[in-house]
Order: structure tokens, then sequence, then C-alpha cells
């Protein structure tokens, strides 16, 4: 019986789709990478389904006419939650296994790498078994089911949620309690997605990323051992559920493992639910909007308010190209505005007096020490989107610099736009990304940087149409190199929010060499050894590989 | 503007599936360990009051009927503003989702409270609730106190001479009235689009808990109306069955315009 078929018997109630369109949904996230499917998407609804479907990932397979050798068939397991994930890390790969694996070579791996009892193990020891071994497609795990969402209980600041759980679903549950979940990614993405890409956004100036926020997960780990083809009741070895981190604010106790799984972007496991700090909506906002004659000015000004300790709640920088494309569509608007670098601040606090100080104090940096002109700033909600507007829109005006309007079928969309991020120390972040904007101006590349300017961390919005020619590519991508390697030149990251997926693979080496790298390996291969969890992406290993080979 | 009265209603939370029960007939809906909340449109009409509260300093009268935990539901409207609340406290099992209090009970209550208020200048309300979806509440008020009103308020701007211009949502368009002040209290019912409910922040919700909640059971206060409680908690439509909707079928693939063509007519649907 095959992988679907055994499902279906043993869990009749189990969704399942091979519907094209659902299938072709399920194998992208919101970046450049085209959808590589997989062959069935499956919509568990407990954690004990999970464990079920995990350990058919990796089982013993008897078929005709392979003289009784049996074939150890591996599934890959990709988990779903929003579908917005921005570095290919819902994408499909056929991971770079090693030569032993998808070939019809039979090989010897240790028995003990089988499902069995305790008694039967100790027998085993030093026992192999002849094999085969293939990969057999992959399956997303959409984890849309897992809505639960706790009590808030008075005084405390957390809540648990599942995994499927929308960070807008979850405030939206929170309105009357006075209390919200803080990390603001732009997109509507689940609290499982966003713990295994340790998201952040604009928030993350006052109420850090989600390595910060989460207090506790569970999580289930791929299985360990292959399953055998007769037994259809997990025994010992049936993948287990962990729980890691605990409700306390601080936790010293042991290896911090809600930090191992944050970030992990599916290949360790699959999170069910999170349990995530959440904080008191504050009683006085204040939004204000500046403009600087360069880029470099605006942010060395971030720098400067940071190293004064004035406390702010969102610092932005968008360039020039930023203002110039929402100008371009905003035409009703009667005043454009002006075309200079401008920061984007927000202020908030318990009472108006700390947030007007505030608010005085980033005027004096701007205004006075460095120039910058047109200071506007407001209380009231509906000016204050008014001001942050170009910052809101900001996305979407950039797309629709190179087109995308009702007669320009070619233009860029959200599918063909890369949008890469690099964080680095204040210290060369004004130089880094002026020399970005100068790199876009003098390749004639079409793009905006703007930045999370208060973490060091900045991006860049590159829309691409369909007939781009191939030279116009290498440019862009051309570009996003140079970023690249300036900011892993200074210590800083390839990537501060969005992920390694599989398009920055290639940077992990040169952060933290082989050995880093090797470490990383370890601990994948210990946690998922037949390489189940979303196989090639962050980094690759191989399965069964010489060195895991008995002699 | 002196005084302003909300009803809000405390239904299943809208985020929540609901559940029936077919053993249980006509009162299949479960309601035990669900998740309650303040009606989405009683929670724009309370959004509403505050923001009319903050031009015209007129006080806000939050209005519940149902069992203990209603108190609750009127606390979430004390948080985002109002004044103070009345709560008609009910015995336990008498259900507000169309079983046991309908629309006429409750009008004919709200009718009663207006009185017992005394200068009230407007009743806002929810359209509909979204439990039963009647939206009877706010048209049989008006029309037991003769009062002026206006229903799916988009927009409304209360005039300095007490009058209420509303721009009202029809499937035909957009309509704008003008309730005159000369009649007092006026009715309002609010629609989806008429704002966006504040988030109220800790302090609001600890200022909340000190304010005033009238609590009278409904035997109490139909007495102290002279009303009939059998006629009150008699309901006028009785609810012959409840189900739930049966299961969506999946659509079918079809390889052509002939194909599809070919089989809306095999499906009678076209001729």
């Amino acid at each position: 019986m095959d992988f679907l078929s055994i499902l279906k018997s043993t869990h009749p109630n189990l969704e399942i789709s091979l519907n094209k369109y659902d299938l072709d949904s399920h194998g992208h996230g919101e970046s450049y990478h085209p959808t590589s499917p997989p062959d069935a998407i499956i919509y568990p609804s407990s954690v004990e389904e999970i464990q079920d479907i995990l350990r058919l990932c990796c089982r013993e397979v008897y078929r005709d006419g392979d003289d009784n050798i049996p074939t150890v068939e591996i599934v890959s397991v990709i988990p779903y939650g929003a579908g917005t994930s921005l570095e290919g890390h819902l994408n499909f790969l056929l991971p770079n296994d090693d030569s032993v694996i998808n070939n019809d070579d039979v090989v010897e791996i240790p028995s003990s790498l089988f499902e069995s009892s305790f008694e039967e193990s100790k027998q085993l020891k030093n026992k192999t078994k002849r094999v085969k071994i293939k990969r057999k497609g992959g399956i997303s795990l959409d984890m849309s089911n897992f809505q639960s969402i706790g009590e808030l209980t008075p005084g405390d600041v957390f809540i648990k949620v599942g995994a499927g759980v929308s960070r807008k679903t979850l405030n939206e549950s929170l309105r009357h309690t006075g209390m919200q979940f803080m990390i603001d990614p732009g997109a509507d993405a689940t609290l499982g997605g966003m713990t295994a890409t340790n998201a952040s956004g604009t928030a993350a100036v006052k109420y850090h990323t989600m390595r910060e926020n989460v207090l506790h997960l569970t999580a289930v780990l791929p299985p360990t051992k292959i399953s055998s083809a007769t037994s259809s009741n997990g025994s010992g070895s049936n993948p287990i559920t962990v729980n890691c981190g605990s409700n306390s604010l601080k936790n010293s106790a042991g290896y911090q493992l809600p930090t191992l799984f944050t970030g992990s972007e599916g290949t360790l496991g699959v999170i069910t639910d999170v349990t995530v700090k959440v904080f008191p909506i504050p009683s006085h906002v204040i939004a204000a909007s500046c403009s600087f004659d360069d880029l470099h000015t605006a942010a060395e000004v971030v720098t400067m308010i940071r190293m004064m300790g004035v406390p702010v709640s969102r610092i932005e920088l968008l360039d020039e190209m930023s203002i110039r494309a929402f100008n371009q569509s905003n035409k009703e608007e009667l005043k454009p505005m002006e075309e200079k670098a401008t920061l984007f601040l927000e202020f908030s606090g318990h009472s108006e007096a700390s947030v007007m100080a505030d608010l005085t104090a980033a005027q004096t940096i701007c205004v006075n020490d460095y120039e910058g002109s047109n200071f506007v700033s407001a209380k009231d909600e509906t000016t204050r989107n008014k001001i942050w507007e170009a910052r809101h829109k900001l996305y979407y005006s950039s797309i629709a610099l190179r087109g995308g309007g009702d007669d320009d079928e070619d233009g860029a969309t959200s599918q063909t736009t890369i949008v890469t991020d690099i964080c680095v120390p204040f210290s060369n972040f004004a130089d880094i990304i002026s020399a970005t904007s100068k790199d876009l101006q003098d390749n004639g590349v079409f793009g905006t940087c703007f930045g999370h300017a208060g973490d060091g961390n900045f991006h860049c919005i590159l829309p691409l149409k369909k007939n781009d020619t191939d030279e116009y590519r290498e440019k862009v991508f051309r570009v996003i190199e140079l970023m690249t390697e300036r900011a892993l030149s200074v210590g800083g990251t390839c990537t501060g929010e969005h992920g390694v997926g599989y398009g920055k693979k290639k940077y992990l080496e040169k952060m933290y060499g082989q050995s880093g790298v090797s470490l990383m390996q370890t601990v994948k291969r210990s946690i998922d050894p037949f390489n189940i969890m979303n196989p090639g992406k962050i980094i690759d290993v191989d399965c069964f590989s010489e060195a895991d080979l008995p002699l | 503007m002196k005084k302003i009265l909300v009803p809000v209603k405390r239904v299943i939370d809208y985020a929540q599936k609901i559940r029936v029960d077919p053993s249980k007939g006509a009162e299949g809906v479960q309601l035990k360990n669900v998740k309650m909340s303040m009606n989405p449109f009683c929670e724009i009409a309370v959004e509403e009051a505050i923001q009319l509260k903050e031009k015209t300093k007129a006080e806000v009268v939050a209005i519940s009927v149902g069992p203990k935990q209603c108190t609750e539901t009127i606390r979430t409207a004390l948080a985002m503003g109002a004044d103070r609340g009345i709560h008609v406290e009910t015995k336990p099992d008498v259900r507000g989702d169309y079983i046991n209090l309908q629309p006429w009970a409750i009008a004919s209550l709200l009718k009663g409270i207006v009185e017992r208020e005394d200068g009230v200048d407007l009743i806002l309300l929810g359209k509909q609730s979204i439990d039963s979806d009647c939206g009877q509440t706010g048209p049989l008020l008006a029309g037991l106190l003769n009062a002026p009103q206006a229903t799916f308020a988009a927009k409304i701007e209360a005039g300095d001479d007490g009058s209420f211009t509303v721009e009202r949502e029809t499937d035909a368009g957009t309509e704008t009235i003008k309730l005159n002040s000369s009649v007092k209290p006026a009715v309002i019912t609010c629609d989806l689009r008429l704002n966006t409910p504040r988030y109220p922040t800790m302090p609001n919700i600890m200022k909340a808990k000190k304010k005033k909640v009238e609590t009278i059971s409904l035997e109490d206060m139909v007495k102290e109306l002279g009303l009939d409680l059998d006629e009150v908690l008699t309901p006028k439509n009785e609810v012959v069955e409840v189900y739930e909707p049966p299961p969506r079928k999946e659509g079918e693939l079809v390889g052509s315009i002939d194909e599809l063509l070919g089989k809306l007519k095999e499906k009678g649907l076209v001729a």
C-alpha cells in the first residue's frame, strides 16, 4: 500500500487534498522562486495525527520483484502556515542527498535504524540489513486546523496559541484585554510560521523579534527510526512530541530549546503551538516624519537617536526612490511628498508627558543637529496614518515603479519582485545603505531601499518584469550580492528577517565558517537523521553518507 | 445631547465554529464551553456612542439582557468609554439566541428602560445580532416609542440643533436622511462601515471596573415596568428545527467549454 492509502485507511477523517490549484499554492510563499508543489496536502487536526503522519515518512516497503530486499521510502514534509515566507521556504526541493539515495543500489545499513522493541534492539546491535533507499515525493502539512487560542489570565503577559493562528486573529481575540501581540512583519502570518522564520518587523526596535517573544513551544519531531512494513501502530520510537520552554519570563533551566526551533524554517520538526509574550496597548502614541537632503545623513540621525537613548516604538528610513515611487502611485494627492530620504518615527508610552519628551528629543536631533526639514507629528490616528502613508504603501508602490497597471500585462507583480534584507552594526549602517542605493543607480536597477533603521536592518525591493533581459536580471542579482558581501564583511548578516530558505544558503559558510556550518549539520542530523523536514533549506546534510554507514 | 443608550447583546463569538447537537432539537446550538463576546454590530454601536460622547459630552449607558455573564459584556462597553451600565439579569437557562428572548420582548423592555431613564436623546443599536440575525429590535423599539429611526447607518452626524443626519447603506446605494430634532429619542441601528471599534487600553479597563452597573432581575424589571412576565418570556416565533448546513459538495473539473455546457444542460441549469 502506498503512503496516502495507508493514511486514509488508518485516519479516514483526515483531510487530504490532491487538487492541482491547492498543490500549486502550497508550493510557494511570497518569494520570487517559482512554485514547486508538493504531491499532496494534509490537514492534521491533532498532535497525534502529525505523529502518525511523520512516522509514515520513513518506512520500509516490500515491493514485488524486489527479491525480498525492502526499500526504505522517505517522504519530505514542509509545514505550511499562511504562505507568506520570502526565501523559498515552502518550495519542495529534491535535496542533494548522497548518491546512496535514489538509485537502485543495495546498501547495508545498521539494523538499529529500524523500529524495534527494546529486546529486539539489543539483539540487533552490530547487525546490518540490506535495503534500497528512495525519496518518494513530499507532502505539505497545512496547519490551519490548529486554531486554539488560550485564555489570557489577568496579570499574565503571555498567551498560548495553535501554530495555525494568524497574528491578526490573535490580536482580534485579545481586543478587549488591553494586551496585544506586538510583532508586526506586515503580512498576516501564522504564529507557527513566524516562529519558524524568527519573524520581526517595524516594531522590533521596541519589542524585538520572535526569539525574544517565544516563551514556550510544542513540536513534533521527525522519526529517528525506519518504521517497519508490518506494524501499523507506533512503538516508543513513534515521533516524539517535545515540550520546549516555560511560561516564565526568565528561564535558565537547560538548553534553550525554543530558541533552537525559532528560525529553524521547518527543518527540525513541526511546531504545533507557541506561547508568546503580549504587551499592553500604549495609552499614548505620536507619529512623526522628517526629510533629509541625503540618505547617509538620515541614517546617521537614526544611530544618534539610538545612542542618545531616546525611546522610539518604530523608526523607518525610506530612500528618495521610495518617496518617488509613492508620489507616482498616489497621483490623486494634491501635494506630493518632497523627494528626499525620509525618516518615519513613532513614539508610544503610558504618559503623554513622556511621549512628548521622546518626540521633542528626537525632533531636536533631526532638525537642530542634522538640519532635517519638514518635521511633522500627530497624535490622532487618522493623521498618524496619513504621515506614515508612504511607508505603509511602500511595497506596492515599489512594484508599481515598473508597471503592473491596467495596460501593462507584463509589468512587475508581487510574484516577480525580489525583496531582500541584510542587517549590520550601526557604525556601518549609513555607509552600507548609501552604497547600496548608489549601486542601484549606477547599475540602472529599479528598486527602493528602506530600512528598520533602528535595528541596522534594511531591505531592497527590486521589481522584475517578465520580459526583462538576462543582462538586467544579472545586474539585479549582482546588486544583491554586493550588498550582502558588504554586510558580511562588517560582521553583519545576509538576512535580518526573511531567513535563509535556499536562496541564501551559500552565505552561511562565509558567516559562520566551516565549523559553524558543521555544527548546524550535527544538530540537524541528530534531530532529523533521514532529512525528512524541509530538506535542502538552510543547510545541506547528507543522509546515509559514507560516514554514517557501517564499515 | 444629554444621554445615549446602547443595548449590547452577548452572543457566541463570531470566530467560533457553531456546533449543533441534533438530539436537542430546536435547542441544538451548543452554548456550553463556547467563547462568548459582544455582538460585533453592538460593538460598532458602542464605538459610535463613544465618538459622539467625545464631541458632545453626552452620558453613555450600556444595557444588556441576559445571564450573569452579561455584566462582563457591559464592562467591555465601559472599558471602551461608556459611563455606566444596566444589566437585566435572566435565569441561566433563558436563551437570547431566538429560543426564549426575542426582539419583541427585548424591544418592550428597552422601551420601558428608555422611559425609566428619562432624557434619552438617542438609542444606538447594532443592525442585527449574529445569532438570530433578526434585525428587528431597533425598528420594533422605534415603533413602540414612536421614535424617528434610521437603520443600517454607515455615517452619523449629530447636528447642533439635536438632529441626526444619517447615511444608510442599502442594496440600491447610499441614502442620506435627516432625523429631525423635535421628536426624542431617535433610534439608529449601526452597520459595518460605520466605524472601527477601539481596543481599550489597560487603564481604561481598570477604570471600567469602578463604573456603576445596576443589576436588576428580569422579574423585578418586568414588574417595575408594568409588563407581563409571561408575555416577555413567551416567544412570538417558535423555532421548529435547527441543523447544520449540509457539507459542500466538491466541484467538478471540466475540460472544455463544450463539456461545461453539456453539464449545465444535464443539470437543467441551462435550456
